[in-house]
C-alpha cells in the first residue's frame, strides 16, 4: 500500500485537475460528472480497498476546498462508494478479468446513480436543506451513463497504479 | 488483499480524517489557509491539464462551431458599436443622474468602483452555482461584494484567496437576494433554484400588480446585502394556487449566467 500511494496520489491529483478545469466546463444537460467519485470506486472494484478510500479522502477534499457546498461531504460520499465498491471488489466482483465485461461498468452505473442522491441526503446532517434544489435527477442520470461509458477504462487505470507500486517492490 | 479489519480500520480512518478537516473548516479563518493550500496543491496539476486540454479543446471547437464564431464575432461588432453610440449618447445623462443621487443620498452603483475580473473556473460540482475570478484579496476584493455582468445581478463573493475569489451566483440554492420593483414599496425576496433552473419567489402579497416581465431589482435597504438598483430578474411566470393568499413567481436572471467571461466586482461592503 505504501509503494502505490506516491502513483495513486499523483494520480488523483490529475483526477482533481481533470474535474477542476476540464469536466466542471464539460456540462452534460447542466450536470458535471464526478470523476472523483468514479475514481474511488474502480480503485475500489480493483479490489485495492485501502487505495480506494485514500483517493476518495484526497480527491474529496481538494474537490471540496473549490467548492462552496458543505465541506467534506463530497469526501464522505466518496469514501462511502469506495467502501461498498471494495467490498465487491474483493470478492471479486467487479475485476475485469474474470466478471462478465458488462459487470463493472453496471456497478460503476449504480454508483454514479446513486452519488448525487446520498450527497443530498448527507446534506442534511450539516443542516444544509436546499440541495435537493438543484437537478438531482439529471445528476443521477448523467453520472450513471458517464460511469458506465468509463468505468472499464478507469479500472484498468486504477489497476496500473497499483501495479505500479507492485513492481516497485519487487 | 484487505482483509475486514483492515477496511474497517481504513474506513474508520478516513471519516476521522474527514471529520478533523470539517472541524477545522468549522472553526473558522484555517479554511481560507486550508483553501490556498490546495490550491497550492492542485494548480501544476491543472496548469498541465490545462495546457494539454486546451487546445484540443479549441480546434474541436474551432472545427465544429467556425461558422457560428463568425456570426457571433460579427454580432460583437455590431452590438459593441451600437453600445458605445448609447454611451455617448447617455454621458451627459449620466451625469446628471449621478449628481442627483449623491444629493438625494441614494446609493447609485455607476458611482461606486468597480474592477473587472476573468471567469476561471465553473463549480466543479452540480450542486453548488459558482465560478472562480482571477482576481481577490490584493486587488482590493472582500467578501460580500456584488458582481454583475451581462446586464444585472450576477451573485457575489463569498470566499477570496490573495489572487482569486469565488462568486456563489444568484441561481445557486444557497442564493437569496431582497429585491423590489415599481416604486420600490413592496420588498420580495428572489432565491435561486441550482444551476439551470433560474430563480423563484414565493409568498407575494396578492395586491402587488406583478405581470409576466416585470423587472425586478435590488431594494438597496439598510444592513441589506446588495447596493440599491442592480437589476436582478425578470418575471417569468406569476402562479397562483387556488386558495392561496400569496403568489409564488418563477424568474428570468437579467444577467446571462450561462455565458460569463468577464464580470465586474462593485466594490461596495455590505456593512456599508
Amino acid at each position: 500500500m505504501r509503494r502505490t500511494l506516491l502513483p495513486a496520489t499523483i494520480v488523483t491529483l490529475f483526477v482533481v485537475a481533470i474535474q477542476l478545469d476540464i469536466l466542471s466546463s464539460l456540462r452534460f444537460a447542466g450536470t458535471v460528472i464526478m470523476l472523483v467519485w468514479l475514481w474511488p470506486v474502480a480503485m475500489g472494484l480493483a479490489g485495492f480497498t485501502s487505495l480506494a478510500l485514500y483517493v476518495a479522502l484526497l480527491g474529496g477534499v481538494l474537490v471540496d476546498t473549490h467548492s462552496t457546498t458543505p465541506f467534506g461531504l463530497t469526501a464522505i460520499v466518496g469514501l462511502l462508494l469506495a467502501y461498498c465498491a471494495s467490498l465487491l471488489g474483493r470478492e471479486g466482483v467487479g475485476d475485469l478479468d474474470s466478471a462478465a465485461y458488462w459487470v463493472t461498468p453496471v456497478l460503476a452505473a449504480v454508483a454514479g446513480f446513486a452519488a448525487p442522491p446520498i450527497y443530498v441526503f448527507g446534506g442534511v446532517f450539516v443542516f444544509n436543506f436546499d440541495l435537493w434544489r438543484g437537478s438531482v435527477a439529471s445528476m443521477m442520470v448523467v453520472n450513471a451513463v458517464a460511469f458506465l461509458v468509463l468505468a472499464r477504462i478507469v479500472t484498468r487505470a486504477a489497476r496500473a497504479v497499483a501495479s505500479v507500486g507492485e513492481r516497485v517492490r519487487r | 488483499m484487505a482483509t475486514d479489519r483492515s477496511r474497517r480500520r481504513a474506513l474508520t480512518l478516513g471519516a476521522t480524517l474527514t471529520v478533523v478537516v470539517v472541524a477545522l473548516y468549522a472553526s473558522g479563518g484555517v479554511f481560507s489557509g486550508l483553501r490556498t493550500a490546495a490550491n497550492a496543491v492542485v494548480s501544476p496539476f491543472t496548469w498541465s491539464v490545462n495546457e494539454v486540454a486546451r487546445p484540443i479543446g479549441h480546434f474541436f471547437a474551432g472545427a465544429v462551431n467556425y461558422g457560428d464564431v463568425v456570426a457571433q464575432n460579427q454580432k460583437l461588432r455590431y452590438e459593441l458599436g451600437k453600445a458605445q453610440q448609447q454611451e455617448n449618447e447617455t454621458w451627459s445623462f449620466q451625469r446628471q443622474l449621478e449628481q442627483i443621487t449623491t444629493q438625494l443620498d441614494v446609493p447609485f452603483v455607476g458611482s461606486l468602483p468597480t474592477v473587472t475580473a476573468q471567469i476561471t473556473t465553473l463549480s466543479p460540482t452540480s450542486f453548488a452555482a459558482t465560478v472562480d475570478i482571477d482576481k481577490g484579496r490584493d486587488q482590493g476584493l472582500l467578501a460580500g461584494m456584488p458582481v454583475v455582468a451581462n446586464g444585472g445581478l450576477v451573485g457575489s463573493i463569498v470566499s477570496t484567496t490573495p489572487n482569486g475569489a469565488t462568486v456563489r451566483l444568484i441561481s445557486d440554492t444557497r442564493s437569496v437576494v431582497g429585491v423590489t420593483f415599481g416604486k420600490g414599496t413592496t420588498p420580495l425576496v428572489v432565491s435561486g433554484r441550482g444551476v439551470n433552473n433560474g430563480l423563484f419567489a414565493t409568498s407575494v402579497p396578492l395586491s402587488t400588480s406583478l405581470t409576466p416581465g416585470t423587472l425586478l431589482a435590488t431594494d438597496g435597504l439598510d444592513g441589506g446585502l446588495f447596493p440599491a438598483g442592480l437589476p436582478v430578474a425578470r418575471v417569468s411566470t406569476v402562479t397562483l394556487t387556488p386558495g392561496a393568499a400569496t403568489y409564488n413567481l418563477t424568474l428570468r436572471p437579467t444577467a446571462d449566467l450561462r455565458h460569463l467571461s468577464y464580470v465586474d466586482v462593485v466594490l461596495w461592503e455590505p456593512s456599508t
